[in-house]
């Protein structure tokens, strides 16, 4: 049972593609982060989720929706930079788009109350918004994605226009929403996405290249990783180290030299050996396994 | 329901903006305007020393109808730059500023938010039209002498349907652009293009509806509404109904992402 | 009363108008955050222009959405 199906769905602008084919699925009560790199096609791909963008190819169905339905029932979404109409009160806004969201105008007040509480805003909720700071503006940017409790919420970017301490509480904000409702939520940050979701779809160029749960992604990816270090520059012995048939693929990071191998034993004798036979002036061996990030540097340098 | 909470929001806002009070302010400025100083330009004149001595006072030969229509003439100039003004960012300003997304990722129509917007607008401009007619109307029969109430009423609702024209141009141009200030000059381009069409093809176009102030002036003459005055009023509104589609239309295509 | 020949109590509502546009005008002035161009300018195109001040104001003094 999914929340949301998203079928072959396709952007382009000027004829390029910038969504290119995404198929997923959501399940209910998870929360999932779309990471990517600037420009991957993150915000394109929730526009078009939201109803704001129509897909140049492919659907966007919801669970239990009607032919023909409005999606933007079953959604909310903060888009990445909020604007307000500044002249309003936060509870003035919130009621404003609780309407608009087909709730009569007292259950709207209700709601609007106690988001405006849930989202730690209360005091500030008969203040206009203009008078708000940019931590302020994205917690009421949730409380109007939640006003009519949508089947999934979607954020774009939440907490990236945010001070640390911003951060901090908008991500705590999700921990709890999460308990409640779908979200999906984009970021360029793997640490953000490590932090509050279950589930990753990893995006590159308008495209998702992996997906799955966190777990399952770290343990899919945990390839055993030798990092080397030579007393003059590293480019030097790339090549050479390359063609040693255990090693799979190699790269260099932050003055290291990275070579992702399959069997560990193997792999430190051939290397050893080259080492030893060319007379490499080599200054640090180790041993370690790649993380998500390796992952999500190996996905975003191609 | 959503239509109405819209509705509301712009009530509100116009008022919060001062709007509510400074539109109609300016109207009855600008119907008042040119029949006052008209009918005191001799005096100023003379005090300004202008005039030779001996001259006789004399108030101007000005019918009342000719009094009532330098009002129109004046509206159909500053009254709807006014109304282009107050009008240029219903929708633009929203969609540039990115309010629009927050209210249209709501389940509304874009039906319902342009026509609501619309409506708003009409509702303060006929408002603000008629305050500054009243006060026109009032100064007409206390200095050049009597219009009958119904024919004023005559003048309200005919000459207000031009108006009414005017802010769905604007309207219409709201969703095509989302820069206010070229909202404006397409706008206003427009009326003027409107206008030299009526003037070079007056006489082919006799419904053309820049030509309502002229039928409202023999209306006022002759004391009865012509055919062509109902003719001209009839394409007005139709002229309406196809913007607001075409309003709809170009809405539709528009992606709010942009 | 007359003033130049001119019945005061006839253009008393037209001086009266423009005093409430400007005071009208004035406040928005205060209430505002940001304008377009310096606030101090506005200011005084407010006091000092008549009526055409007040309404350019409103019109395009005032940053607003």
């Amino acid at each position: 049972m999914s929340v949301i199906k998203v079928n072959e769905l396709t952007k382009t602008f000027d004829k390029k593609d910038v969504v290119k084919a995404l198929n997923f699925e959501l399940n209910p009560g998870k929360c999932v982060a779309l990471l990517g790199p600037n420009g991957a096609g993150k915000t394109t791909t929730l526009r078009m989720l939201s109803g704001l963008l129509n897909p140049s190819r492919g659907s966007v169905t919801f669970e239990g929706m009607k032919e023909n339905g409005d999606i933007r029932e079953h959604i909310g979404y903060l888009p990445q930079y909020p604007v307000f109409h500044n002249w309003m009160s936060g509870k003035e806004f919130l009621i404003y788009v609780g309407q608009l969201a087909n709730l009569p105008k007292k259950q709207a007040s209700d709601q609007a109350n106690s988001l405006l509480k849930r989202v730690g805003i209360a005091d500030a909720g008969n203040r206009r918004i203009g008078k708000y700071s940019g931590g302020m503006k994205q917690r009421l940017g949730i409380a109007q994605a939640m006003i009519h409790k949508p089947n999934l919420i979607i954020l774009d970017e939440p907490v990236s226009s945010l001070d640390p301490i911003g951060r901090r509480e908008v991500l705590n904000l999700m921990e709890e929403l999460k308990e409640q409702t779908t979200i999906l939520f984009s970021t360029h940050i793997l640490s953000d996405a490590e932090e509050v979701s279950d589930d990753l779809l990893l995006m590159h160029q308008g495209e998702i290249v992996e997906s799955g749960s966190i777990e399952s992604l770290r343990t899919k990816h945990q390839t055993a990783k030798i990092n080397l270090t030579f007393g003059d520059s590293n480019d030097n012995y790339l090549s050479s180290l390359k063609s040693i048939p255990s090693v799979n693929e190699s790269l260099i990071e932050r003055n290291e030299i990275q070579l992702l191998v399959d069997d560990i034993d193997q792999a430190r004798k051939d290397i050893l050996l080259k080492v030893s036979q060319e007379n490499l002036p080599l200054t640090k061996f180790e041993i370690s396994r790649t993380s998500l990030e390796d992952l999500f540097m190996k996905v975003v340098k191609n | 329901m959503q239509w109405k909470t819209i509705f509301v929001k712009e009530m509100l806002e116009d008022w919060r903006n001062f709007k509510w009070i400074w539109v109609p302010l300016v109207f009855i400025l600008i119907a008042i305007m040119d029949p006052l100083t008209t009918y005191y330009m001799p005096k100023i004149l003379d005090a300004v020393g202008g005039l030779p001595d001996g001259t006789v006072f004399e108030i101007p030969d000005v019918s009342p109808v000719a009094a009532m229509m330098m009002s129109l003439s004046e509206m159909s100039m500053f009254g709807v730059v006014v109304i282009v003004a107050i009008t240029m960012g219903v929708i633009a300003g929203e969609r540039r500023s990115g309010v629009a997304e927050l209210v249209l990722v709501k389940p509304v129509s874009y039906l319902t938010y342009i026509t609501s917007k619309w409506a708003e607008k009409l509702v303060l401009v006929w408002i603000s039209f008629i305050i500054g007619m009243f006060a026109s109307w009032y100064y007409v029969n206390l200095l050049f002498g009597e219009i009958s109430f119904s024919a004023f009423l005559q003048v309200l609702f005919f000459y207000g349907l031009w108006l009414s024209l005017v802010v769905t141009i604007t309207i219409f141009f709201n969703t095509l652009f989302k820069v206010p200030g070229l909202v404006l000059f397409v706008t206003i381009a427009t009326i003027i293009m409107m206008s030299i069409i009526n003037q070079v093809f007056s006489h082919v176009l006799i419904w053309f509806p820049n030509n309502m102030s002229s039928h409202i002036g023999g209306m006022l003459d002759g004391n009865h509404v012509s055919g062509d005055l109902w003719g001209t009023a009839f394409v007005t509104i139709e002229v309406i109904i196809l913007l607001i589609i075409a309003s709809l239309f170009s809405f539709r295509g528009k992606e709010m992402a942009n | 009363m007359e003033l130049l020949g001119i019945d005061l109590a006839i253009i008393a509502p037209l001086l009266i108008i423009e005093a409430i546009l400007a005071i009208v005008a004035i406040i928005a002035w205060f209430k505002t955050d940001e304008t377009n161009g310096p606030k101090w300018l506005w200011l005084l195109l407010i006091i000092f222009i008549s009526i055409i001040g007040p309404i350019l104001f409103f019109i395009i003094g005032r940053r607003q959405n």
